[in-house]
C-alpha cells in the first residue's frame, strides 16, 4: 500500500475541516476526489504535503508504511510526494531552471544519488519539455511570473515530470483552464501515468476526468469520504450534482455503490 | 562620547604632517578646534538619530597620527580575500589608512598620485574641495576628524576624454591590541568627457577591532561618466565611516552601487550637487545583515541645474538583531525645472529583533518636476516559502533563494556582468541566519 489515511481529522485556524477521512491508494492508481465547495478537498492535499497552518488533531497518514505526518514538507517531497498547486505561486527574480535544478538536486541528495550538473540537467529538462510540448522559453523566465493561468498549470505538470514523484496530488489543476489548455495539461498528466506512480486528482468537474480517466472516484463531503466508485460515479455526479447530500445522503443518489 | 573626541583632539594637536602648506595647517587646526568644541554626533543631531555610536565608544580607538611613508610602489601581497574583479586596469591598496601599493593605472591621460604629489600638481583644485567640506558642529565630527588629521590620501586625475578603465581600491585593516581610527582622503578628478569605473572593496583578512574614516571627493567635469561600486564585507568588529562628496557639471553621470554585507557599525554619507544641466545621479544598493551589525545609508541629492535626473534605489534584508537605516533626501532648488527624481527603499525583516528606519525626503522648489518615492517594510512570503519547500528545498535554502531574488533588483542594475555575478554570489553567502516563528536562536 502506497498511501493509507486512517480516520484523519484536521483543523485550519481552529476550525475542523477533515472529520474522520479514510483513503487507501496503491501504486499505479489514479484516484479522483470530488465534492462540493468547502468539503475539505484542498485541505487534504495541503495536509498530505505538510503545509503550515493545517493541524492534524487525530488519525494517521502512512506513506509506504512510514508516518508521513512527522516529516517536514521538503522531506515529504524528497520521499516522493508532489503537490500541483491550485494557485501556483509567482516568484519574481527566481529563475525557473535554477529553482528546478536546486529542487531536483536536493531530492537526489536526500536519496543518496549524485547531483546533476547544469549540462546533465538541461538535457533532462529538454526531454521533458518535448514530451509535454512546452516551449523552452519557460526555462528562462522567473518562476510563474507573468504566466497565464494555463502556463502556470502546465509549469506545475512540467515540474512534476522533472521531479518524477511517486505520489502526485493535482489540486484543481483544471480550474481556470479553457478546453484547449485543459487537453494539453491532461495529455501531460497521462504521459506521466506509470505503474509505480499514484495520483490524487482533486476536481470540481467531471470534464477533467474525460481526459484523465481515474481508477477510483471518491466524494468528499463535510470532511469525510461519503461515497466511492469507479469512473462512472463522476458521470452520475455531473448529472445529479451534490444536492443528494442534503436530501438524506448517499442512499438517495441513483447509483450503484461499489464498496 | 566627547571624552573620545577630546582624546583625539589632544593627539591631533601635537601631530606633525608630511605636507607643509600654511592654508592646510590652519584648516587642520580649525578642524581640531571644532572637534574639541562639539564632540561626536549625538542623538539630538537629526542626521544621527538612528545611528548611535556606542560601539565606537566601547572600542575607544586612538586616532592614528604621525608621519608615514606614502608608498606607491607594488608591495608584497599579504593574505587577502579574493579580489572582487580580476580585470581591473589599476589596483590600489590602502592598508590601515595609508597607501600600500599600486599596480597599473598607466593609461594615457591617467595619473595616480599620493596626496603630497596631488597637492604639488593640483593644489588649487584640491584646496577648493578640502575647504568645501562642512566641519562645523557635532554632526560633522567625522569630517572634522578627517580634516584635522589630513595627511594621507590618493588622487586620481583623468584628463579630458581619457578612459581610466576599471580602478580597484582595496581597503584593508590589520588588527592590533590597541584599536585605532584611521583617516584617509580620496580625490577623483575627472576631466570633460572622461570615464572611470571605480570599484571599492572593503574586506580584510580576519582582524581585531579597528575603525576607518574615509572622505572622498568626486569632481565630474562636463559629460564625465563614473560608475562607482562599493562592496563592504568586513568583520563585525570593524567600524567604517565614509563620506562622499560629488560635484557634477553639465551632462555628467554618476552611478553608485553600494553593497554592505558585513561590518559592525557602518555609515555611508553620499552627497551630490548637480550644478550643471542634464546631469544624472543614481544611488543603488543593498544591505544584507545579521547578528548586531548596523548599516546606515545617508543619501543627499541636490538638483541645481535644469533637467537633471536622480534615482535612489535601496534594498535591505535584516536578520538577527541587525539594524539598517536608509535616509534619502532630494532637494530640487528653485529654477531646477524639469527635474526628475525617484526614490525607492524596500526592506525585508527576517527576525523580530531586526530593525529598519527608512526616511525618504523630498523638497521641491521648482516647476515641472517628476517625482516618485516609496518605502516598504515586509517579511518573506510564507506561501512562496512553502511552494519552494514542497519541491524539496529546505526552509533555509528556500529563504536564501527568495532573499537573493529580492536583492537581484539591485544587482540587475549593474552593467558589468562579472561584478553583478560576483556580488550575487557574495549576497548568497552573506544570507542571514533565520529565526523562524518569532524565535531567536
Amino acid at each position: 500500500m502506497m498511501l493509507e489515511i486512517k480516520n484523519l481529522h484536521a483543523t485550519v485556524g481552529g476550525k475542523a475541516i477533515l472529520k474522520g477521512l479514510d483513503l487507501t491508494i496503491e501504486a499505479g492508481e489514479i484516484h479522483a476526489i470530488m465534492g462540493p465547495n468547502g468539503a475539505g478537498k484542498s485541505t487534504l492535499g495541503n495536509v498530505i504535503s505538510g503545509r503550515e497552518g493545517y493541524e492534524v488533531t487525530q488519525g494517521e497518514v502512512l506513506f509506504n508504511g512510514n508516518n508521513l505526518l512527522e516529516l517536514e514538507p521538503e522531506e515529504r517531497a524528497c520521499e516522493g510526494i508532489f503537490l500541483a498547486f491550485q494557485y501556483p505561486v509567482e516568484i519574481p527574480g527566481v529563475n525557473n531552471t535554477y529553482f528546478l535544478r536546486a529542487a531536483l538536486n536536493a531530492q537526489r541528495k536526500y536519496r543518496g544519488e549524485p547531483e546533476l550538473d547544469s549540462m546533465q540537467f538541461l538535457k533532462l529538462v529538454r526531454e521533458k519539455l518535448e514530451i509535454l510540448h512546452i516551449s523552452d522559453d519557460l526555462l528562462r523566465r522567473s518562476v510563474n511570473e507573468g504566466f497565464s493561468g494555463g502556463e502556470k498549470k502546465r509549469n506545475e505538470i512540467f515540474q512534476m515530470a522533472v521531479l518524477e514523484p511517486s505520489l502526485a496530488i493535482l489540486d484543481e489543476t483544471d480550474s481556470g483552464l479553457d478546453i484547449d489548455a485543459l487537453r494539453l495539461v491532461a495529455r501531460g498528466v497521462n504521459r506521466l501515468r506509470s505503474e509505480d506512480r499514484a495520483m490524487i486528482v482533486i476536481t470540481h468537474y467531471q470534464r477533467l476526468l474525460d481526459h484523465i480517466v481515474p481508477d477510483r472516484v471518491h466524494v468528499l463531503a463535510d470532511g469525510k469520504i461519503v461515497a466511492s466508485g469507479d469512473a462512472d460515479l463522476a458521470l452520475k455526479l455531473e448529472e445529479q450534482g451534490y444536492a443528494w447530500l442534503d436530501r438524506g445522503g448517499i442512499q438517495s443518489l441513483d447509483i450503484d455503490l461499489k464498496a | 562620547m566627547s571624552a573620545l573626541a577630546q582624546q583625539w583632539s589632544e593627539s591631533l594637536r601635537s601631530a606633525t604632517h608630511p605636507q607643509v602648506l600654511p592654508w592646510l595647517d590652519a584648516l587642520r587646526l580649525r578642524a581640531v578646534e571644532q572637534l574639541t568644541k562639539h564632540g561626536l554626533p549625538h542623538r539630538k543631531d537629526e542626521d544621527w538619530k538612528y545611528t548611535p555610536l556606542r560601539v565606537l565608544e566601547q572600542l575607544g580607538p586612538a586616532v592614528a597620527t604621525g608621519v608615514r611613508v606614502e608608498n606607491l610602489t607594488p608591495a608584497p601581497e599579504p593574505e587577502l580575500p579574493a579580489a572582487l574583479i580580476d580585470s581591473a586596469d589599476c589596483v590600489i591598496r590602502i592598508h590601515d589608512g595609508a597607501l600600500a601599493g599600486t599596480e597599473g593605472g598607466d593609461q594615457p591621460g591617467v595619473s595616480v598620485l599620493s596626496l603630497s604629489e596631488g597637492l604639488e600638481q593640483h593644489e588649487s583644485l584640491l584646496r577648493k574641495h578640502i575647504e568645501s567640506v562642512d566641519i562645523n558642529g557635532s554632526a560633522q565630527a567625522f569630517a572634522s576628524l578627517n580634516t584635522a588629521s589630513l595627511d594621507q590620501g590618493l588622487v586620481i586625475h583623468v584628463k579630458e576624454q581619457a578612459d581610466a578603465g576599471t580602478v580597484l581600491l582595496r581597503w584593508t585593516l590589520s588588527g592590533t591590541a590597541d584599536p585605532s581610527i584611521h583617516n584617509f582622503r580620496v580625490f577623483l578628478l575627472l576631466g570633460e568627457g572622461s570615464r572611470m569605473q571605480l570599484v571599492e572593496q572593503y574586506e580584510s583578512a580576519d582582524h581585531g577591532g579597528s575603525a576607518l574614516n574615509v572622505v572622498s571627493h568626486f569632481d565630474l567635469a562636463r559629460e564625465a561618466v563614473v560608475d562607482h561600486l562599493l562592496l563592504q564585507n568586513e568583520s563585525e568588529n570593524t567600524i567604517l565611516m565614509s563620506s562622499t562628496y560629488i560635484e557634477q557639471a553639465q551632462g555628467s553621470r554618476y552611478n553608485y552601487s553600494g553593497f554592505d554585507l558585513g561590518g559592525g557599525l557602518v555609515r555611508h554619507e553620499l552627497k551630490t550637487v548637480m550644478a550643471g544641466s542634464g546631469a544624472h545621479a543614481a544611488f543603488g544598493g543593498a544591505f544584507v545583515l545579521d547578528n548586531s551589525r548596523h548599516v546606515d545609508n545617508h543619501i543627499s541629492v541636490e538638483h541645481a541645474g535644469t533637467a537633471c535626473s536622480s534615482d535612489q534605489f535601496f534594498r535591505g534584508v535584516l536578520g538577527g538583531r541587525s539594524r539598517g537605516v536608509f535616509n534619502g533626501k532630494a532637494l530640487i532648488r528653485p529654477g531646477a525645472d524639469k527635474s526628475s527624481v525617484r526614490q525607492s527603499n524596500a526592506n525585508l525583516l527576517l527576525s523580530p529583533l531586526a530593525q529598519i528606519d527608512t526616511k525618504p525626503e523630498l523638497e521641491i522648489y521648482a516647476d515641472e518636476v517628476e517625482a516618485s518615492h516609496g518605502a516598504t517594510v515586509g517579511q518573506l512570503d510564507e506561501t512562496a516559502i512553502f511552494y519552494l519547500r514542497s519541491r524539496g528545498l529546505s526552509e533555509t535554502e528556500a529563504k536564501r533563494l527568495l532573499v537573493g531574488a529580492f536583492c537581484r533588483s539591485v544587482t540587475d542594475r549593474l552593467e558589468n556582468q562579472e561584478l553583478a555575478g560576483r556580488i550575487a554570489e557574495l549576497i548568497d553567502q552573506a544570507m542571514p541566519s533565520y529565526e523562524s516563528r518569532g524565535q531567536v536562536l
